[in-house]
Parts: C-alpha cells; structure tokens; sequence
C-alpha cells in the first residue's frame, strides 16, 4: 500500500493526469499514477492536497516519464493537507533553478512556431518543480499559456498551461452567463490583479512538466501554479 | 479595406505557417474546418502556427483576437482583416502632411516611481565622507537620501517601477512594443531594458533600447517614443528610468561634496499611440526640443580611469551657474513653443541638481517652489530618475484634479556636455 499526496490534477482535452508526492525514507519524489489501460483518467473525484492511499506496481515508466506507475486498485481518501503544506512538500521533490537542470537535459525552442522541446531519450524526469521571478498567462485563442522567469533568469515563453484548476477557472471566467465583454474582463484581470495576488504569495511556486512524446518530442508545459484561483476573484472583475 | 495585393500576401503567409506547423506535405484544410475538432492540429499546434502568424505579420495580438471563435483558417484570415493592429501595421505610410494634421497622438496612461528602500538622514553621508555633520543639510538643502537596500539595484528598481505602471494601466507585458530604458550608473551588458524586457517578461519581439543622456535621458526616452509612434511600428512603449548611485559613487573615490549628493531611485511610464480622443484622465506628449552647451562641457566629467577608480572632475560653482541659466532657458522656450504660461503649469517636472538650486531656479522664473515636487531635497539627485520622479509627483497629483482642472505639465532637464532638452505635456 503506498501513501500518495496529490500534487498535480492536470487536463489536456477530455482526460487529467495526476501526480503524488511519494515518500522514500529520507526523500520525497513524484509519482504518477496511471491505469492500467491507459496515461490518464477520465474520472478522478480527488483533489490536490488529499492524501490517498493505493496500490501501485513497482516498475517505472517509459523515458521521459519514469514516475509513471500502474495503479492497481481504486484510491482511498485518509486525508488532506492545505495549499501551503503541499507546496512546502513540493519544494523537498525535484526541484531546479536554471533552465538545463530541470529535466537534466538540453531544452530546445521551436524555430517554426512558439514552444520549448526535449527529445524523449535525453530527459531524466518529465516533472520538475521551481521558483519563479516573474509570471504571467495570458489568452491566446482559447488556449492558456505562460510565460515566465525561472530564478536564474531565463525566460521561459508560451507554455501551455494544463493546471486543471486554473483552466477551470479560465473557463468559469469566460462563461456566457458572465455577460458581455468577458474576454476583456479576464484579460484586464490578468494584466493587474493577478499578478499581484500570484507574485505576492508566500507559496508561489509552480511544476514544469513534458508531454509524453508527439511526433518524437516531448513539449514543456505548465504542469501546476500555486498558489491556486480562488473562486472569490470572479467576483472581482 | 484590405486591397487584393494585401489579401494575397495574408493567404501566402497563412498557407506557409500552416504547413511549417502540420508539414509540408499536409493539404491545406477547409477554410471554416475546425483545425483542432478535425485533428489537423492540436491545442500546441494552433497556438504555434498563430505565433508563427503573429512573428510573420507583425500582429502581435493575432491570437487574442481569436479568442472565443471556432480555430479554423477563415477566422485566422479574418483576423488578419479586421483585427484592429491590422490598421497600423497595413496601413500605407501617412505623408508628412497627414501626420501633422493628427499631432498629440502619444498619450502617457500611467507612471510610478521606486526609490531606493533605505532612508538615510544627510548627517550620516556628511560623516561617511568625511565632512562635518550638517554640510549637507545646509550648503546643498539635503535632508535625506533613498539608498538601494542589498538586494536592490537598477534591474529591481526600475522593473519594480515599470510593473506598477503595468498593472496601473491594466496593461499586459505583452502588450509592449518597446522598451526604453535609460540609466546614469548601469554600464553592464545585458543593458538594463535587456534585462528590463526579461523581468517583465515581455514578448520576445518587444524591441529594448538603452539611450544615453545622464539626466536627460528621461527626455531622450520620450522623444525616441514619440518617434517610433510617429512612424507607425509601436503602439505601446514602457520608458523606464533607473539610477543607483550609492554603489558608485562611495567614499574615498569621489569627494563628498559631490558623490554625497546622490541617491537611487526609478520611473516608469506608459505610452501608447492615440488616435482620436483619449477615453481616459491622460496627458498628451508636446513636443520635445534638445541641444548640447559645449561651452559648459568642462564644469562636469566623469571618467573610468584605466586603474578602475571613478575620475570626477566637478566645479560646483560654474555648474551650478551652468545647470541655471541653461535650465532657466530652456523653460522659457518650453514657454514660448508650448504657447502655454509656465505660471499656469501644473507642475514643472525638472533635473534637481540639489534644492537649493530648485529654489533659486523657482525664485529666477518668478514661480512658488510648489510647483517644484520635492525629489532631491528628500531623496537625493538621483540621475536620470530625478525628472522622472518629479513628472510621476505631479501627474499624481493631477490625478486629484477635478476634470478639467488639470494642467499642462513643464517638462526640463540637463545632462554632462552640457546637454539639455526640454518639453511639455498637456490634458489629453
């Protein structure tokens, strides 16, 4: 039976992919349950900061994504820890500063388009926690995506941003029965409030994750952003 | 109204992004296809063949245009002729003659300062330099000076300034065109609007211009804007000042009577291009005049010596006379190109050698020293930033005005050379 914090609830189309934090004596690393039939869930009534207990198989996933482990039988609610706790957690798991130690490997950008790669073989994780200088998200034709300023400086542009929470509430923010001008709104609200309320928290932190490899690559993308949206800012613009 | 020849151009740069992202052999989809239902492309793909748009196009909020429609390449193409960059981007050049029937199309939406953290009372910098307690206070009319805290320098200042101006204006980084910066002790590379463009995290194909001037750099900063919006390649400019002189000029490398006189500080300020009448309580930027009083040149230098120590070569006396009479004239032109009373300015936003000078300088254009904002006697000469903390000083106070009590702003400064520059802004 193995006791799992969940940390990451991300959503790229229908399906989430959900992480935990796994402790090992003196250590503490990710782990990704998986089913056995597929990478991801199309339910999962769980949230971040509950600890569940599970049982998953011992062997690790495919490069990149070796904290891939097959769940074996259903999740078990013991319990549930606040934001701030997680974070504290998530900043003992891996954690880098600087652009090449986040996945232990080179990071290229896309010439064509918009975006930062690795090739499958040469990453040494597929998630990787770090503090941010400076960050802000911003709409680009219905899609969510981040850029931002890793400790060390460089800059990280254009990531997707799968965090099923903050997607939720893009999509909360943008509904019909919000009324007219929604997109203004939330765009105003993201160039000034937010990053205020972000920036100044003292458990900002976020998760950098890969996507499982697409025409050979695995892309960079916004796994996790704490702190989390607190439904309360809808009222706010 | 896009001509055939533009729409010809678009679909070229349409077809050609697509198949950078989908490959070169992909058939290219039915226009009202919905490239991510049908599989053509995934979300990443979408937003990748728009920023590849975006970079080819020059329209940089292609895709914020197409958010909340269907992600298909009639609607990329009607973006393309209808969205509102489209109009400054496509547009043919406007003759000289179009461009002076259209002036005040530069408005400043918002401003902050950032002084350095610390508060350090004139008496302690008169012992730090060796100079007997007071000489501050009362020969220059140095209260107080802003010092840099230990994690504070030119980078954080300014990005501290230029973040607030952001928010303040509701306005994303990415919104930026350009970014201009412009400091008097920053001499390393990456530049400061370098580094300035990475704090702030603005796009990558916002421009970053350093320009040079000392004191007048705020001026020269306004004045490059307004250009680059005159010709139509920016939209929306940040100008950011950012000066920490209490790294350079210490005790031991410069004497007191001079180096004591500084402090660190930062502005910021908002530009956008404005056609038409403006929505919000803004001001407009005048014009702007400048030149170089060489014959002034030997009351200040500042050299770095081979061995690394400061070389400073200042004659108080005949820069003071200097710094007034240029200062002094400079207004009066602001006065006479402006057409505008400089008794009936808000406020004047000035170099401040020191207070004193402030004070003579008011006492010399027969105006109250309120009209003056208090920088220098309460933080110190602080470069570059001094005129820009004075400017966000009155435009803060305009701000209290009841509409249509707000009044043009004077703006004049000096720099080593002897250059000077001056300008005005008025109620937009």
């Amino acid at each position: 039976m193995t006791k799992l914090l969940i940390t990451e609830i991300t959503r790229m189309g229908p399906a989430f992919c959900v992480i935990g934090l796994q402790r090992d004596k003196d250590k503490i690393h990710s782990v990704r349950p998986v089913s056995a039939t597929a990478n991801s869930w199309l339910y999962f009534p769980y949230h971040r900061g509950d600890v569940l207990h599970c049982d998953l198989a011992p062997f690790a996933g495919a490069k990149p994504h070796i904290e891939d482990r097959v769940s074996t039988r259903g999740f078990q609610k013991e319990s549930d820890v606040p934001e701030p706790e997680v974070v504290a957690y998530l900043r003992k798991a891996e954690v880098a500063n600087s652009l090449p130690d986040l996945f232990d490997c080179v990071l290229h950008e896309n010439k064509h388009g918009s975006g930062l790669f690795a090739k499958p073989v040469d990453p040494k994780r597929s998630i990787c926690g770090t503090e941010t200088r400076n960050l802000r998200l911003e709409l680009c034709a219905n899609e969510l995506r981040a850029t931002l300023a890793l400790s060390s400086g460089e800059v990280l542009r254009d990531l997707p941003v799968v965090d099923h929470d903050w997607r939720s509430f893009i999509e909360a923010a943008l509904a019909e029965h919000r009324g007219a001008n929604r997109v203004g709104r939330l765009e105003r609200f993201l160039n000034s409030q937010f990053h205020y309320k972000i920036l100044s928290c003292p458990h900002h932190f976020i998760r950098l994750g890969l996507t499982r490899p697409y025409h050979d690559l695995c892309w960079l993308m916004l796994d996790t952003l704490f702190p989390l949206p607190n439904p309360e800012w809808l009222e706010e613009f | 109204m896009s001509t055939g020849k533009e729409e010809s151009r678009w679909n070229s740069l349409v077809e050609e992004c697509f198949r950078r992202e989908a490959g070169s052999q992909t058939s290219l989809p039915e226009p009202a296809q919905d490239l991510i239902e049908t599989g053509v492309l995934d979300s990443m793909g979408w937003v990748s063949f728009l920023r590849a748009l975006e970079s080819a196009s020059g329209l940089n909020d292609l895709g914020a245009q197409l958010t909340e429609r269907t992600p298909s390449l009639e609607n990329v193409l009607r973006a393309l002729r209808e969205g509102p960059a489209q109009r400054t981007f496509l547009e043919a050049p406007r003759s000289q003659a179009q461009r002076e029937s259209t002036p005040a199309s530069v408005i400043l939406t918002s401003s902050c300062a950032a002084l350095g953290s610390r508060t350090i009372p004139s008496e302690e910098i008169d012992r730090a330099f060796g100079m007997p307690p007071g000489k501050l206070r009362l020969r220059a009319g140095i209260e107080s000076l802003a010092y840099a805290a230990e994690d504070e320098n030119e980078v954080v200042l300014g990005a501290r300034a230029a973040q607030q101006t952001l928010r303040s204006a509701a306005c994303g980084p990415q919104e930026l065109d350009w970014i201009i910066a412009t400091s008097e002790t920053h001499h390393g590379y990456p530049s400061l609007s370098a580094l300035l463009h990475s704090q702030l995290l603005a796009r990558e194909t916002c421009g970053a211009l350093d320009v040079g001037g000392a004191c007048l750099g705020l001026l020269n900063g306004f004045a490059v804007a307004q250009a680059l919006m005159a010709s139509g390649k920016a939209r929306t400019i940040a100008v950011v000042t950012a000066d920490v002189h209490s790294r350079i000029f210490l005790p031991g490398t410069v004497a007191g009577e001079f180096g004591g006189l500084f402090g660190d500080g930062a502005s910021a300020f908002l530009l956008k291009s404005a056609i038409g009448p403006a929505s919000q309580q803004v001001y407009g930027l005048g014009d702007f005049f400048f030149g170089s009083a060489g014959q002034y040149a030997a009351a200040i230098s500042v050299t770095h010596a081979p061995d690394g120590v400061l070389g400073v070569h200042f004659d108080g006396e005949a820069l003071s006379r200097a710094a007034i009479t240029k200062l002094e004239k400079v207004i009066l032109d602001v006065e006479l190109r402006s057409g505008i009373a400089r008794s009936s300015a808000q406020g004047l936003a000035t170099h401040q050698p020191n207070p004193r000078l402030v004070t003579l300088l008011a006492k010399q254009l027969g105006l109250p020293q309120e009209k003056f904002p208090v920088v220098a006697r309460t933080f110190g000469n602080l470069g570059s930033s001094t005129c820009g903390v004075a400017l966000d000083a009155i435009l803060q106070s305009a701000r209290d005005c009841q509409p249509g009590a707000r009044a043009p702003i004077f703006l004049a400064s000096l720099g080593p050379g002897l250059l000077f520059g001056g300008g005005w802004l008025f109620p937009a």
